[in-house]
């Protein structure tokens, strides 16, 4: 299950950047993925809401600007990923 | 082609599978059409619901934006994207809050503002061949002034409601290059909640959800398949428990569900509206069924509800064949492309067929929530043509009809030259078996006008109408504006030489206009002349709803006899009651 939802996270960015799913490292950012501006940035918040049902708080949406703090942010969410 | 279901909810797919779709489509697929956007509010959000809703329709698109809140720069400039991009529809995206920065301190006049997009508008024509997409502004949600703000006619609120009204009319006069998106019409649709995102409006300007977006770019995407010849010509429709309830062969003419009156015939009595509406539209309507022919002329040309009539038909086939087979003939005979037709069929199997053997047709089934059958045709824009949105065109019956009303209203001088130019036609007769239903479900919710309010059920009013000592009298109105349909009843029976009223009712929405005194003096000739009766007995019983007619009896010449139990009851010593005819009324008694 938490396999799973790692995986569906990958998905989302990189359907978002249009990137191949290996480019999602922990790692991956603004800096790494060319894509990642700040209009493509909405549209990551609105599908990481849409697809895992949350709603992040003003400070989280300027926040999850990489893969490992969109994690971190998930967790305060209870959305639990494999560590 | 899954749409988006008339803007209720757009939240049928996510954003991360549209997305999905568009990183994996195919380049070399799919009509060009080019779409570039003058804006002054960031609009890039609603791209993915565009390429997506495009690429659905097998439109190829490529979108640009201006830049950000440089709209008149962009239109003087003709090295900007407005002319680079060649587009084919102009998004002239204007959001009131950025165009009328100081429109929430100083007052500020409708007419001023429509004079400076007129100015803009007509500056985006004259130097573009392409479809100009405009929209109308979204109203406040919150009065200026709370509560007293309706007798401020010169608020904020009121201003934003007559500019939408200029911008409406400025589109509808100038038809052939621009076109309407009515964002007033979408948070109607769709409320303040799921149209507006304010986190995003006051973080990067971007004020619309999703749920917006999504009408818009099915907008912009009805205008697109438009311009690139894309729309739908024809229809092609099955008739059982499609045009009608119920199967024609098994249950008869008078066994099929189709009437304006109850469910579930009332549906399909709409759906029709809406095809006889195509078809002045210009759109080609043709039958495919598997029934026997002189069934189905059976209906249209003899079913009294059933408005689909074999004249509006181009083409039929009605047969036991398969209809893909049948479809291919029609395309042969109609001259027309597989890709030009829409497929409408309740069966499954059929819809399945058809989508897998002929994959250009557009196929809808008739939904299983039957109540949300009517829209089916017209909330996809499947058949829009851009000299004529089927928005514009409805809009434009219903301001004639209006203008018609107001018009004739204030031609004459009294009421009763009102009344006359009404030209009301009231038919009565005693209830037939198609009737039957439409009675029951009267004295069922008929609170106001109903003289002794007894509620019977369908088998009872059949029961009456087949015993010899009782009468049921149906009555039925229309006027030049249309047809108010069975609104009417009286149940009577004889004792002796007395015939007995045990109920009286009509509908509310046909009063004022005396048409009750004009059906109680034809039912009781008619029932006189099935019951050779002396005398009439009428019976007022009160409820708190009918006081409006505790003296309906002694208005047309009844005289109180006796009190009972809250009954009052009158006799008229006459077979029928001596009335002044009502010349503006006509009086029909054909079955």
């Amino acid at each position: 299950m938490m396999q799973h939802q790692e995986q569906k996270l990958k998905e989302v960015l990189a359907r978002i950047f249009n990137v191949q799913p290996e480019m999602i490292t922990d790692d991956a950012s603004p800096d790494t993925i060319e894509n990642w501006d700040s209009l493509r940035h909405m549209n990551l918040v609105l599908a990481l809401e849409e697809e895992f049902g949350v709603e992040f708080t003003d400070d989280q949406v300027v926040e999850i600007l990489s893969y490992k703090l969109i994690k971190i942010v998930f967790k305060e969410h209870g959305v639990e990923f494999v560590q | 082609m899954t749409l988006v279901r008339g803007g209720i909810s757009g939240n049928e797919t996510g954003l991360s599978d549209m997305l999905a779709l568009i990183n994996s489509s195919d380049d070399s697929q799919g009509i060009p059409v080019a779409f570039n956007f003058l804006r002054n509010f960031t609009t890039e959000g609603i791209e993915p619901y565009l390429h997506y809703h495009c690429l659905l329709s097998a439109l190829k698109p490529k979108i640009t934006f201006g830049n950000y809140d440089m709209v008149h720069q962009e239109v003087l400039d003709r090295s900007s994207h407005l002319y680079s991009s060649s587009p084919d529809i102009i998004v002239a995206a204007l959001y009131l809050d950025t165009y009328l920065p100081d429109g929430w301190r100083a007052s500020w006049s409708a007419d001023d503002v429509m004079n400076s997009l007129a100015g803009l508008f007509a500056d985006i024509a004259g130097n573009t061949d392409a479809i100009i997409v405009v929209n109308t502004f979204v109203p406040p949600f919150y009065a200026d002034f709370g509560i007293s703000s309706v007798k401020d006619f010169s608020s904020h609120h009121n201003e934003v409601l007559r500019l939408n009204q200029l911008i409406r009319a400025y589109v509808f006069s100038t038809p052939a290059r621009f076109v309407l998106a009515d964002w007033e019409r979408f948070v109607r649709l769709l409320g303040e909640n799921e149209s507006m995102d304010y986190r995003f409006w006051y973080m990067s300007r971007s004020p619309f959800k999703k749920a917006f977006l999504e009408l818009y770019a099915l907008e912009l995407v009805k205008v697109a398949r438009a311009l690139k010849g894309k729309s739908k010509k024809c229809l092609i429709l099955d008739c059982d428990n499609t045009l009608w309830g119920g199967v024609i062969g098994e249950d008869g003419l008078n066994g099929i569900k189709l009437d304006p009156h109850s469910y579930p015939g009332n549906v399909f009595y709409e759906f029709q509206k809406s095809i006889i509406r195509l078809h002045e539209r210009g759109v080609l309507i043709t039958i495919c069924s598997k029934n026997n022919e002189q069934d189905v002329w059976d209906v249209l040309d003899g079913h009294q509800s059933c408005i689909l009539k074999r004249e509006h038909l181009s083409a039929w086939r009605v047969n036991w064949s398969d209809k893909v087979s049948n479809i291919r003939d029609l395309a042969t005979e109609l001259n027309l492309g597989i890709d030009s037709f829409v497929f409408v069929d309740d069966n499954p199997v059929e819809c399945g067929l058809i989508r897998d053997m002929l994959p250009e047709v557009t196929v809808l089934q008739v939904p299983e929530k039957l109540y949300t059958y009517p829209p089916l045709l017209n909330r996809d824009g499947l058949f829009d043509t851009l000299t004529f949105s089927s928005e514009d065109r409805q809009r434009s019956q219903l301001y004639r009809d209006e203008a018609h009303r107001k018009h004739e209203q204030a031609k004459y001088e009294t009421m009763d030259q009102y009344l006359a130019s009404l030209a009301l036609r009231v038919t009565v007769h005693p209830a037939t078996d198609n009737e039957i239903s439409r009675v029951a479900q009267l004295t069922q919710k008929t609170n106001q006008f109903n003289l002794t309010t007894r509620r019977y059920t369908e088998a009872k009013i059949s029961s009456f109408c087949n015993d010899p000592d009782w009468a049921v009298i149906s009555l039925s109105v229309q006027d030049k504006f249309g047809d108010s349909g069975l609104t009417g009843v009286m149940i009577a029976h004889k004792e002796g030489d007395t015939g007995v009223i045990d109920s009286l009712l009509l509908s509310c929405r046909i009063l004022g206009r005396s048409i009750e005194k004009v059906f109680v003096l034809e039912a009781l000739s008619i029932m006189s002349r099935l019951w050779p009766v002396k005398t009439w007995q009428a019976e007022f019983a009160a409820t708190p709803k009918n006081q409006q007619v505790a003296e309906f009896w002694p208005s047309i010449g009844f005289r109180q006899s006796s009190l009972l139990d809250g009954h009052t009851f009158y006799t008229l010593p006459f077979a029928v009651p001596e009335l002044e005819p009502i010349s503006y009324i006509a009086i029909e008694e054909q079955q």
